[in-house]
């Protein structure tokens, strides 16, 4: 049985055009399904706007899904009640990108990691110091550093405290949203080290959710590639990078710059931009920006298909 | 030589003393050649940036020669600077968003630099208008030339400014960022738009950036920048494929590449020193897999290892461009990986 399941998954978000305007729904997660294994990296791909983001939030009851399931070691969270997610949310605590914004400035790196510890009661005072002394060493800070403040550490090392704090109950599956986007790149590396080290020795499954398609290939066993709130490809990290079947994975690995000065570039440019998710194109929404694109297209939701073993992708042209 | 750069520090004014941003700069465009500046946040690429177009905080302290087109504009007035900004020399900026004024027109922003560096009647103007904005590619010149920036994505208001940038046919053009809030299919568009501007036009383009993909993509030559100095200069192959500095080497082992999956990657221990407290001797030493005691004395200087290819390490020696001290060559290539 997989760790995570998600079927037909929505996410809808209704706006007002204006004051008084009227009402639109903007489907940013539309229909998605995915399953993550035990010990396993679920890349998610895709460009702003896609519902990445959406869909990890969905996925961890931030925001409340608009319809589908979303099972965890079988168990159904979408209605469940709040005790029992509670509880739940032990075993899956998610990563943001930010990790400026995402750490309390006015509380010491021990109090941070110390929280969710007490809000779900988790050993006495002595028993929870030592936790937390053993959670600092895995990241690298030393004890001495658990007494300061946010603001005393770099990128990099804020990014390395919001793993702790997502590791310190022990959970089995970690969403991770950019959580390297907003370092640079020697840093970076460094965060997703420690993320694979991570995985190995406490056996975690990641979600991690990235517009970078290099970063995500580095870390991943299995990706996804989203475009206006759907799956388009998913498959394994190796058929998704080396035969990309959709055309807008293909697009966008071709558009990715690689630091290889001597390789000869194919670019498939894909013209103009990408559609408003509160007005999607109709049919396959990448149809307007498709280079394969037909008459059929515009008018034909492609489904998500096994088109090769173990390779889905949702495009009536493959 | 388009642009030639010699000695160019920056100190700015910070809690009352002046702290050194930029040491020591000196580089050369030629007509027709890219130039990428590449390095991490704070290692003062965007300063040198601004420091060219002499956009600076009033309490900044440049010194050093800037020589454009054999003019020294480094001792220009105010006002003979503003001739050549926007005329002789443009720049881009990394957010497409903040840099358009919300208020006026795509037309009118475009027209500005038309107005004052050009003697155009109305007519000429607009119709140079919409040759630009056909030129960089955007739909609909006729109707966008009255539209608003709001009304633009983010990729559509990237060629509006690449178009005010273009305007007076600069023959130098400063990149600062540019395609570093797209996504990477708005990016490959603005990419390919700047590589057919250059084969159009034969400016000299100054490309920075902080994406080793970017660079390999559309720079013919390179600096690499590390806490406001120069570490390293070479050709774009020649970098990649024999980078020479520590801090080089350990950028480009820490990229993630295609094909090479769930592998350690390399990184650089430690943080950038901050500019009010720099180490004397090499900048880099205390992060450098490789540091000797002269390294925590004294200064590298820049030395030429083959023709084109210079850096600031005490490994190296002039003459021979062989590895100095212990560590040898072949050592220092592979150090990363393990």
């Amino acid at each position: 049985m997989a760790l995570l399941e998600v079927s037909n998954l929505k996410q809808h978000f209704t706006t007002k055009k204006g004051f008084l305007g009227e009402k639109t729904i903007v489907k940013a997660v539309d229909g998605v399904s995915i399953t993550i294994e035990e010990g396993k990296t679920l890349g998610v791909v895709g460009e702003s706007g896609c519902g990445k983001s959406s869909l990890g939030r969905s996925i961890l009851r931030l925001v409340e899904p608009t319809e589908g399931s979303i099972k965890f070691e079988g168990e159904e969270i979408v209605g469940m009640s709040a005790k029992r997610l509670k509880e739940l949310r032990k075993e899956m605590q998610i990563v943001f990108q930010d990790p400026y914004a995402s750490l309390n400035p006015r509380r010491t790196v021990r109090q941070i990691l110390e929280a969710p510890l007490i809000i779900h009661g988790v050993g006495d005072k002595r028993e929870r110091k030592e936790l937390i002394e053993n959670l600092s060493g895995k990241i690298g800070l030393r004890k001495e550093q658990l007494s300061n403040y946010p603001h005393e550490f770099s990128g990099g090392q804020r990014q390395r405290i919001g793993i702790a704090r997502a590791l310190a109950l022990n959970p089995k599956l970690i969403i991770a949203d950019e959580p390297v986007s907003a370092l640079d790149v020697s840093v970076q590396s460094q965060v997703l080290n420690l993320m694979l080290e991570l995985q190995q020795e406490m056996n975690l499954s990641y979600m991690f959710i990235s517009h970078d398609l290099s970063v995500v290939q580095h870390i991943s066993d299995k990706v996804a590639v989203m475009y206006l709130g759907k799956v388009v490809e998913i498959a394994d990290v190796g058929k998704v990078y080396d035969t990309p079947m959709h055309p807008y994975t293909q697009a966008l690995l071709s558009a990715l710059p690689v630091p290889d000065p001597t390789r000869i570039r194919s670019r498939i440019i894909l013209q103009g931009d990408l559609p408003s998710p509160s007005n999607p194109p109709s049919g396959c929404t990448f149809h307007t920006r498709c280079p394969m694109a037909t008459k059929e297209c515009a008018e034909i939701v492609p489904p998500l298909e096994e088109k090769a073993p173990g390779h889905f992708a949702a495009c009536i042209h493959v | 030589m388009l642009l030639d750069v010699k000695n160019m520090s920056l100190s700015l004014k910070r809690a009352g003393k002046y702290s050194p941003i930029l040491e020591d700069l000196s580089f050369q465009v030629k007509q027709g050649e890219t130039l990428g500046i590449v390095g991490e946040s704070g290692c003062g690429k965007s300063m040198t940036a601004l420091s060219l177009m002499q956009l600076l905080p009033d309490k900044a302290r440049l010194t050093g020669e800037v020589d454009l087109q054999g003019e020294l504009i480094s001792v220009y007035s105010k006002r003979r600077l503003e001739k050549i900004r926007g005329n002789q020399m443009s720049m881009i900026f990394q957010d497409p968003l903040t840099s358009l004024n919300p208020l006026q027109t795509i037309g009118t922003q475009i027209e500005e630099s038309l107005i004052l560096h050009t003697k155009k009647s109305k007519e000429e103007r607009r119709s140079r208008v919409l040759q630009l904005l056909k030129a960089v590619g955007l739909p609909r010149a006729e109707e966008l030339i009255d539209e608003y920036p709001h009304q633009l994505s983010g990729g559509m208001r990237q060629r509006v400014m690449i178009a005010i940038a273009m305007a007076c046919e600069p023959q130098l053009l400063i990149c600062d960022e540019p395609t570093t809030a797209l996504d990477v299919t708005i990016q490959a568009q603005i990419l390919e738009l700047m590589n057919e501007i250059k084969q159009q036009t034969n400016m000299g383009i100054i490309m920075i950036t902080h994406d080793m993909g970017v660079v390999a993509e559309v720079c013919d030559r390179v600096l690499v920048m590390y806490a406001g100095k120069i570490v390293e200069e070479a050709p774009v192959i020649e970098l990649f494929q024999n980078p020479k500095h520590p801090y080089t080497q350990g950028l480009l082992a820490s990229i993630p590449k295609l094909g090479e999956r769930k592998k350690k990657l390399g990184s650089i221990l430690g943080t950038v020193p901050t500019p009010g407290s720099m180490p004397v001797g090499c900048r880099f030493a205390d992060r450098c897999p490789h540091v000797m005691d002269v390294c925590r004395n004294v200064t590298p200087a820049m030395i030429r290892i083959k023709e084109d290819h210079q850096t600031a390490c005490w490994l190296y020696d002039e003459k021979e461009g062989t590895a100095n001290g212990s560590a040898g060559s072949k050592q220092l290539e592979t150090a990363f990986h393990h």
